[in-house]
């Protein structure tokens, strides 16, 4: 019985690790062992605690960055009333 | 999906911290794979791995760098990948699950084929 609230406690410090800013989250989760995240459901959890506060209909953050070519900056909001978005976040790892 | 809809849609990479990086949780598979860099320490080096990312991969999106402050991954909780549609008005119109379990381009093209409507065919 006493496993039951044991798990409980883990979920918890999980979700609240997935919570965490990105580089506190891959800090904390370095330490621990993957076989550990087999007893999680691991996908719901994420789900939920990466939910995010932006949604569909809202609208969508304005943002001004660099080319990687360096060749310019763009702006999100300049393709207004004329060309739907696509953005794909993502890194090399 | 950019070759396709990339002349009525703008399509962009946003390059963001990395997932994986060798100084945080780094996996087997990118040891194996030999993608092994560690986190950028200033916006130079950000700059510089996301080149790397976009020639090594071969990315043909155009690709932008989010700041060293994260501010727009934080907007979007873009980390560690994410896609968004978003529409000539300015509203969001699709936006995945999280990754890496949520990245569906399927999802995203039926998105986008209805944002576009007749001019996708």
């Amino acid at each position: 019985m006493v496993l039951i609230p044991l798990y409980a406690l883990f979920l918890a410090g999980v979700f609240v690790v997935m919570r965490q800013p990105p580089e506190r989250f891959g800090q904390i989760m370095r330490h621990l062992p993957m076989p550990a995240l087999m007893i999680v459901q691991f996908e719901t959890m994420w789900n939920v605690a990466r939910g995010g506060q932006v949604q569909v209909g809202d609208v969508a953050p304005d943002f001004t960055l660099p080319r990687t070519d360096h060749s310019a900056d763009v702006t999100l909001s300049s393709f207004r009333g004329s060309k739907p978005v696509v953005l794909v976040f993502g890194s090399y790892t | 999906m950019y070759e396709k809809y990339g002349r009525d849609a703008a399509f962009f990479v946003v390059y963001i911290g990395e997932a994986h990086p060798s100084d945080a949780w780094q996996l087997p598979s990118n040891i194996r794979d030999q993608v092994v860099f560690e986190s950028p320490k200033d916006m130079t080096s950000r700059s510089e791995l996301a080149d790397i990312c976009v020639v090594r991969l071969g990315i043909k999106l155009p690709a932008v760098v989010d700041r060293f402050d994260d501010v727009t991954e934080r907007a979007y909780t873009g980390w560690p990948d994410r896609l968004y549609l978003i529409g000539t008005d300015g509203r969001v119109l699709y936006k995945s699950r999280p990754g890496p379990f949520g990245f569906a381009p399927s999802e995203l093209e039926a998105a986008l084929t209805r944002a576009l409507g007749p001019a996708a065919k």
